[in-house]
């Protein structure tokens, strides 16, 4: 048992420093983990520089969520659709170690650099404003943005799964991103879309867990009916529900894709 | 009391389905392997020979764990290959080859760390271990340059070099001397007669006729999905009809001397290919009694008669086979 758990770790933190080592050798990286971020911040301050500093801090909060969904969330699906694109997938699986652990080791990562990202949006915004965006809660909120970061790291190893199932899931996962945007109420409160689209909205943590860090950051916010409490335990059930699907989801998929035989198709 | 099998299947069968159509309603069902029956010796090279699309990879993956059968059982080391794939993992290697299968970006020496940890290479031995491994292949110049500025030769040899990292009792190298230079390519038939000689079970796929005689004690060929012969290469040269092989070639033979071609001492198969005007017949032959000069004789209306005699080559016996089955 103490073995297994070794073994697993090794793997995980191999994954990860492969993960740091692509990313210094691949300077595309740093367009959706520096660029972008701070691209949408500017442009969020600019849209909303002339109105109340709670709207641009609710405008700046959602701009630092969709930058890091390019780093933490697209980035840990689209790092196994590099698998398939090298052809890294099939000596991965012939490992002893589930393939789980190689992607974690990889959301790790993504997770710490969609940190960076999220903070160089409020250094960028705090320089450009003229003074620091005033937060209610600062500490309190610190911490929410961590947790933020992994509740998309879990949708995350969920869209790994994904990848390794069929090559055509970064087709999906590119359709799906603008929807994940409004959907999950980056740019806008899901209060202003169809009502019908509001449960699909709350299937995912991020709406959950960027409610509550609104809540705790902007004073006055309404946002979702049952407060910060009620946000935050949505939130934890959520992501908790999400790692437990995807433990699920990667044994079958490692499973249905031996059977299928694809492994090799990028 | 022999050894139990390192390799034993029963009646292996896989089928790919795939789809098209506008819809992709219409599903496409190709089979792969129609039940494979194979038996592989601990400490031996078995070799698996068979053209593009015969299922030798399928059959590949199938025993190193990264695929399933659709029908059939299949123990690789004692170990049922999907029941126990997580237990027989850690023995096995996989040499799959090609340009892919690399991390381009970093370099070779992180590479193999990478897969040493997944492998679970002890961390006290890692680095001694991969020293050891870029070495054996050759590659210890070139360990700190990224892998995309690789030939593919030199990628061939990474994907060895990652193979037996781990030290794996049972070692599936499908086709390991492709894109190699000639010198690359022997000290690879080296570095594999140097891991039998550590104990290691290989099997290799190949189409170099050449690399299977020189390193294989047995050989199966594989054609269509199915093995159409297996045994040593003195066994498949007595199932295609003996260890000589006569060519004769000339003009405008007639039916009866053909006929009389076949009718001659020892002779057990005869082919024919045309050159334009020119015929010639190939002769496998199972006894030194018939030499060319009695072929002379019995065509003696064909001055300009050229005769060859050599020993059968493993090349003439697999085409033997695979032309047989295709028939």
């Amino acid at each position: 048992m103490a073995a297994r758990s070794y073994s697993r770790l090794r793997s995980l933190t191999a994954s990860l420093r492969l993960a740091i080592l692509t990313f210094l050798a691949d300077p595309q990286w740093l367009i959706p983990s520096m660029i972008a971020p701070v691209i949408f911040g500017l442009v969020s301050f600019m849209l909303f520089q002339g109105t109340s500093a709670t709207l641009v801090l609710y405008a700046i909060l959602g701009a630092g969520m969709m930058s890091m969904w390019g780093q933490t969330l697209y980035g840990s699906g689209w790092a196994t659709g590099q698998d398939r694109n090298l052809g890294t997938l099939e000596p991965t699986l012939t490992a002893p170690t589930p393939y789980l652990y190689v992607v974690l080791g990889r959301v790790i990562w993504n997770t710490i650099s969609g940190l960076f990202g999220g903070a160089i949006v409020f250094a960028v915004v705090a320089v450009a404003y003229g003074r620091p965006l005033p937060l209610a809660h600062p500490l309190e909120f610190v911490l929410l943005f961590v947790f933020v970061i992994l509740s998309l790291a879990a949708v995350g190893i969920v869209f790994s799964a994904a990848y390794v199932y069929t090559r055509y899931a970064g087709f999906i996962q590119n359709i799906g991103e603008f929807a994940f945007y409004v959907g999950t109420g980056c740019m806008f409160p899901i209060v202003l879309l169809p009502f019908w689209s509001n449960p699909i909205s709350l299937l995912f943590p991020p709406t959950w867990a960027l409610d509550a860090l609104r809540v705790l950051a902007i004073p006055g916010y309404q946002g979702l009916s049952w407060g910060f409490w009620g946000d935050l335990v949505g939130a934890v059930a959520t992501t908790a529900a999400y790692l437990a699907i995807a433990g699920t989801v990667f044994s079958r998929v490692e499973k249905h894709v031996l059977e299928v035989g694809n492994l090799k198709d990028w | 009391m022999s050894p139990s099998p390192a390799i034993r299947t029963r009646n292996i069968r896989r089928a790919f389905e795939s789809r098209k159509g506008f819809l992709f309603n219409e599903v496409v069902r190709t089979e792969a392997l129609k039940g494979v029956d194979l038996e592989v010796d601990p400490g031996e090279i078995f070799g698996l020979l068979g053209p593009n699309g015969a299922g030798k990879t399928t059959l590949t993956k199938i025993l190193s764990t990264l695929l399933i059968p659709t029908e059939g059982t299949a123990e690789v080391l004692g170990l049922d290959v999907v029941r126990d794939a997580a237990r027989l993992r850690p023995q096995i290697g996989l040499v799959l080859g090609g340009e892919r299968g690399l991390y381009n970006r970093v370099n070779a020496r992180e590479n193999l760390r990478y897969f040493a940890d997944l492998y679970g290479v002890p961390t006290a031995e890692r680095s001694r271990r991969i020293e050891e491994v870029l070495e054996r292949v050759g590659l210890a110049d070139a360990a700190d340059r990224r892998v995309e500025e690789y030939s593919r030769g030199m990628k061939q040899k990474l994907h060895i070099a990652r193979g037996i990292l781990h030290r794996p009792v049972m070692l599936f190298l499908d086709e390991p001397t492709i894109g190699l230079d000639p010198k690359s390519a022997r000290e690879t038939r080296k570095l594999v007669r140097s891991l039998v000689a550590d104990g290691v079970t290989i099997f290799l796929t190949t189409h170099y006729m050449f690399e299977a005689e020189e390193l294989c004690q047995r050989i199966a060929v594989l054609s269509r999905g199915r093995i159409v012969a297996k045994d040593t290469v003195q066994g498949l040269r007595r199932l295609v009809g003996g260890d000589r092989t006569l060519e004769v070639e000339g003009y405008g033979f007639e039916d009866a001397e053909v006929n009389a071609l076949r009718q001659l001492p020892g002779v057990s198969r005869l082919k024919y290919e045309e050159f334009g005007p020119r015929t010639r017949y190939t002769l496998r032959v199972r006894t030194t009694e018939l030499t060319p000069p009695a072929i002379q004789a019995s065509l003696s209306g064909h001055p300009e008669l050229a005769i060859r005699e050599r020993r059968t080559s493993l090349e003439d016996i697999y085409l033997d086979l695979v032309e047989e089955e295709a028939a």
